[in-house]
């Protein structure tokens, strides 16, 4: 039973044929044991977080136990109250929602250019975005950082939505999709008189859903947990979103507790996000959409 | 005659539509580069550029006593990193390739720590690694009998152990890059491999790891590249302590710019920090591909 289902097995060096052997079958078994042990590695620092937040300062500084030894709801209402957390995820909300539009329009309309419009010139383009790639990004936040305060974009979130739409793996990712439409519908749109920037908007937008939506979501991800340059632009400003918070923590710590809370606040979305778009999530992530 | 001026009108209607993702990855990209080194050359005073002082601030940089300390314990997350965090999604990836139980679990439940925001992450470890008995693995190394550890503060463990919270966050993501290619090797090798007679390891180590040497190449230089600006970890776990033991020279940038306002001091170290990792790339392929001439 358990080792026929290795006879459907169509990647990997492991085969059904090899289930007739012992020794091979053991194998099998610890195999997926020591893939066990690896998701509770994963997995344990996640969970501990969801449990031990739920602990009162007392019984998170006596009671070893994984479980707390009552669930304090209460005590965790109370942090979010304290922390301001409600102000916090409002502004999160809205660094997230205008940085993920960014992302689509502007990479989206770069790609389309690169793939589809191919204008005189365009291979400068491709080559500067393909070194993007290779640029170490943070090396450069001291330039930029300064050029945001010179134009005086400071304490506004306008620079770091902005800041979304030039990503190169996005571009990269946005054009390999875009390089398999179908090219005679894109050109008989433009002859019906559908001017560039409508034929992206009424065609190559609604033909890309599936590489919108891992776009969007690398996004929502990314810039929920993006803070150097939000800590920058809006530390002060009263526009701190949840991770500016956390990356304050450094140099005013609070207690345990609500420090831990405080985490699993910054957790609950990205963790929501993750369980509902898992295959979408993971399937982007495996065809290298996202690094770091 | 005509003709070609049609086509002109069209170039220009696709530029237009590219030209404000272009002018954001000038603004955000491509001229911060450039910035970077002509600030380099330049007397400041905050946001002001004062006098051309050529490389001034390169010697001045060099000269801080952090320096030292921060250049060899870059080398050695880079180290760290290549002696644990390469490896390990490579084995995760030939381990889950070779399940057919529970794979899409494997798949899903090793990524998940990579959607947990970086910041988050850091703090979380935080608490697994204080030292005494509070510390989430002094009670779990409490319960198998070994006496309470300082993690963190041991100077000799401080970067290994950060490089461990980076590979426990990252390793997924790449294991399912891994993975995604194991599956597209052709099932035709394994058979006529085990026709001949290979057992299962000799299959693996003659075809699952050769066809993915190309792919973990490629990882390693992405890897190395993002690795040496490891930045926030030890700035947030230990401030670069103890007794700068993991202070990196991201966090030298980030002291000259961000603490003491020094932008011509910080974008010396930046560019030093850029030229540091074009030398080791270009050294890389120079050898990978002397190797391959073989």
């Amino acid at each position: 039973m358990f080792f026929k289902k290795y006879y459907d097995k169509r990647d990997g060096a492991i085969r059904g044929y090899d289930m007739h052997s012992r020794s091979s079958r053991v194998l099998s078994v610890l195999i997926m044991l020591m893939c066990v042990v690896m998701v509770m590695i994963a997995l344990f620092p996640i969970v501990w977080v969801f449990l031990a937040a739920f602990k009162d300062i007392k019984d998170f500084n006596t009671n070893v136990s994984l479980l707390p030894s009552h669930f304090d709801f209460a005590g965790v209402a109370k942090t979010w109250g304290q922390l301001k957390f409600s102000k916090f995820y409002v502004n999160s909300i809205i660094l997230v929602v205008g940085s993920v539009f960014c992302a689509i329009l502007f990479n989206g309309l770069l790609a389309y250019g690169l793939a589809v419009l191919k204008p005189k010139g365009y291979k400068v383009i491709q080559a500067l975005v393909m070194w993007s790639l290779l640029i170490p990004s943070t090396a450069s936040i001291v330039a930029l950082f300064r050029n945001i305060n010179m134009l005086g974009m400071s304490r506004s979130f306008l620079p770091l939505w902005l800041a979304y739409g030039a990503n190169a793996f996005w571009v990269v990712l946005f054009k390999e999709f875009f390089e398999e439409l179908p090219t005679e519908l894109l050109e008989a749109a433009r002859l019906d008189g559908c001017g560039t920037l409508q034929v992206f908007l009424k065609m190559v937008l609604p033909l890309s859903k599936p590489i919108i939506m891992v776009v969007a979501i690398f996004a929502v991800t990314t810039s929920w947990s993006d803070f150097l340059l939000p800590y920058l632009v809006l530390n002060g400003s009263g526009k701190e979103t949840v991770m500016v918070k956390l990356f304050s923590f450094k140099d005013t710590p609070t207690n345990a507790v609500a420090m831990l809370r405080a985490v699993m606040f910054s957790i609950i979305p990205p963790t929501i996000l993750f369980v509902l778009f898992q295959k979408q999530i993971t399937d982007g992530a495996a065809a290298g959409a996202v690094k770091g | 005659m005509k003709k070609k001026t049609k086509f002109k009108r069209r170039d220009l209607m696709s530029w237009l539509v590219m030209l404000p993702s272009v002018i954001l990855f000038a603004f955000y990209v491509w001229e911060p580069l450039l910035e970077n080194v002509r600030l380099s050359l330049y007397s400041t005073i905050r946001y002001q550029t004062i006098d051309f002082v050529g490389l001034a601030n390169y010697s001045r940089v060099l000269k801080v006593p952090d320096f030292m300390a921060a250049f060899k314990n870059t080398f050695s997350y880079t180290f760290w990193s290549l002696l644990i965090g390469f490896f390990v999604p490579m084995i995760m990836a030939v381990l889950i390739s070779e399940t057919v139980h529970l794979k899409s679990f494997f798949r899903v439940g090793v990524y998940f720590p990579n959607i947990v925001p970086g910041l988050a992450t850091i703090w979380i470890w935080n608490y697994f690694f204080t030292p005494g008995p509070t510390g989430v693995l002094n009670i779990l190394l409490g319960k198998i009998g070994i006496a309470p550890q300082v993690w963190l503060n041991d100077s000799r463990w401080t970067i290994p152990l950060i490089v461990i919270t980076m590979t426990w966050k990252a390793a997924g993501s790449t294991a399912l890059i891994y993975m995604a290619s194991i599956s597209g090797i052709s099932a035709d090798l394994y058979e006529a491999a085990t026709i001949d007679g290979a057992t299962i390891w000799q299959r693996i180590k003659n075809i699952t790891l050769p066809s993915i040497t190309g792919l973990a190449r490629t990882l390693l230089i992405l890897q190395v590249i993002s690795v040496f600006q490891i930045l926030y970890e030890p700035m947030v776990l230990k401030n670069g302590g103890p007794n700068n033991a993991s202070i990196s020279l991201m966090m030298l940038v980030y002291r000259f710019a961000f603490r003491d306002s020094d932008f011509s001091g910080a974008a010396a170290m930046s560019v030093m920090i850029c030229i540091i990792l074009i030398l080791l790339s270009g050294l890389y392929m120079k050898l990978t591909r002397k190797k391959e001439e073989y």
